[in-house]
């Protein structure tokens, strides 16, 4: 596949959504088409994507892999870091409106948004996710642990990767 | 794009205070170490850079909730984002690239690596049942996320009055229902969570005196 057609699709991906997924259908829908990606490798790097450090979008970098090798992967990451260059435009907008109230209260309920938002996509993860009280009780003790902030993310995930393994191994 | 470069304004614009110095080097190496260590995914990563920048001074805990719900409006990856908006506020373009190569450089070879070797594994039992494991711990970080973002506001909230941090619980439930039961796009709910909540906020006076 031609490198420059590979990372306009992705560049065109990220700069059309935002969020780690919001790239997915853009891409599953031109990989797919052109015949150069198939369904198992989406669900590889996506699978992949959740593990692996660094935020949720890193899945296309796997992706890129899948469909470019070393290069493909190379090329998805420049795509994947150059469009969230925008926020910084939209910061410096908002930096000469912020003065009136009805800005700031407006962009204290994008807070308020966002905590809902996350709230319910972590019941909709955990519909898909969680199978058992088990699981639950492990969600509730990563919850608690996190919460502690005594305990770092990497050996919570850790602890709880052990914990699966010795319940459902 | 002249005020880009007009260091005498704080890009997130969040408060006038001066910013601890952060050499270039610090602020990759902060990065780098996220996005080395950061396993499971976003919830991890948005927690350590949380951390990171309280812990450092760089943001405040009301500024990081501001400044992540901000950047939702523009394109692509939202912690890229916010470490491009935390190099440029630290140290302009210099830092904006020493801290989103810190964080994607690391992560993405990782990706890359384990992209390889997880094709050959994907079966193996063991791999499968600690996946079970890890996947509800990734649920349970998100949603001390969202607690470590949602109570500096309505600890602000409860301050200025009673009335006023209603509306904001109001607000915040109504975007969890509307994407979670309505299935209406994340845009959406946000900007309708904004417009509510400036249009309450305008009818519901402040306990508190107004900032000059």
């Amino acid at each position: 596949m031609n490198p420059i057609t590979f990372f306009w699709l992705f560049l065109k991906a990220s700069l059309l959504s935002t969020g780690g997924f919001g790239n997915l259908p853009y891409l599953h829908q031109d990989l797919i088409g052109l015949g150069r990606a198939t369904e198992a490798d989406f669900l590889t790097a996506i699978a992949v994507g959740q593990l692996s450090p660094g935020p949720n979008g890193v899945w296309s970098i796997s992706l890129g892999y899948l469909t470019l090798g070393w290069l493909g992967a190379a090329l998805a990451m420049l795509a994947l870091s150059l469009p969230p260059l925008l926020a910084l435009g939209v910061a410096a907008v908002y930096n000469r409106v912020e003065r009136w109230q009805g800005v700031q209260d407006f962009v204290r309920g994008l807070s308020l948004g966002v905590v809902g938002l996350t709230l319910a996509i972590a019941y909709a993860l955990a519909r898909s996710s969680i199978a058992d009280w088990r699981g639950l009780a492990i969600a509730l003790g990563a919850l608690a642990l996190a919460i502690s902030k005594h305990v770092p993310v990497v050996a919570i995930l850790g602890l709880a990767g052990l914990m699966g393994w010795i319940i459902y191994r | 794009m002249q005020h880009l470069s007009d260091r005498s304004a704080p890009l997130t614009s969040i408060t006038e205070r001066i910013r601890p110095h952060a050499g270039l080097l610090e602020l990759f190496a902060a990065y780098f170490w996220i996005g080395i260590q950061s396993f499971g995914g976003g919830s991890a990563t948005l927690f350590l850079i949380r951390q990171a920048c309280i812990t450092r001074g760089w943001l405040d805990e009301v500024e990081f909730t501001r400044a992540w719900a901000l950047i939702q409006i523009a394109p692509g990856i939202n912690l890229i984002k916010i470490t491009a908006l935390v190099g440029y506020e630290l140290r302009g373009w210099p830092g904006v690239v020493a801290a989103v190569a810190g964080l994607v450089l690391p992560s993405g070879c990782v990706t890359a690596l384990m992209t390889a070797g997880f094709s050959a594994v994907r079966d193996v039992p063991a791999a499968r049942a600690a996946m079970r494991g890890v996947l509800p711990a990734t649920i349970g970080i998100s949603v001390a996320i969202a607690a470590q973002m949602g109570l500096p506001v309505l600890r602000l909230a409860r301050r200025e009055s009673n009335r006023r941090l209603a509306a904001h619980v109001l607000v915040l439930v109504g975007a969890a229902l509307l994407l979670a039961v309505a299935g209406l796009s994340p845009a959406l709910v946000l900007l309708a969570a904004g417009a509510v909540t400036a249009a309450l906020l305008a009818v519901l006076p402040s306990a508190l005196r107004r900032e000059p």
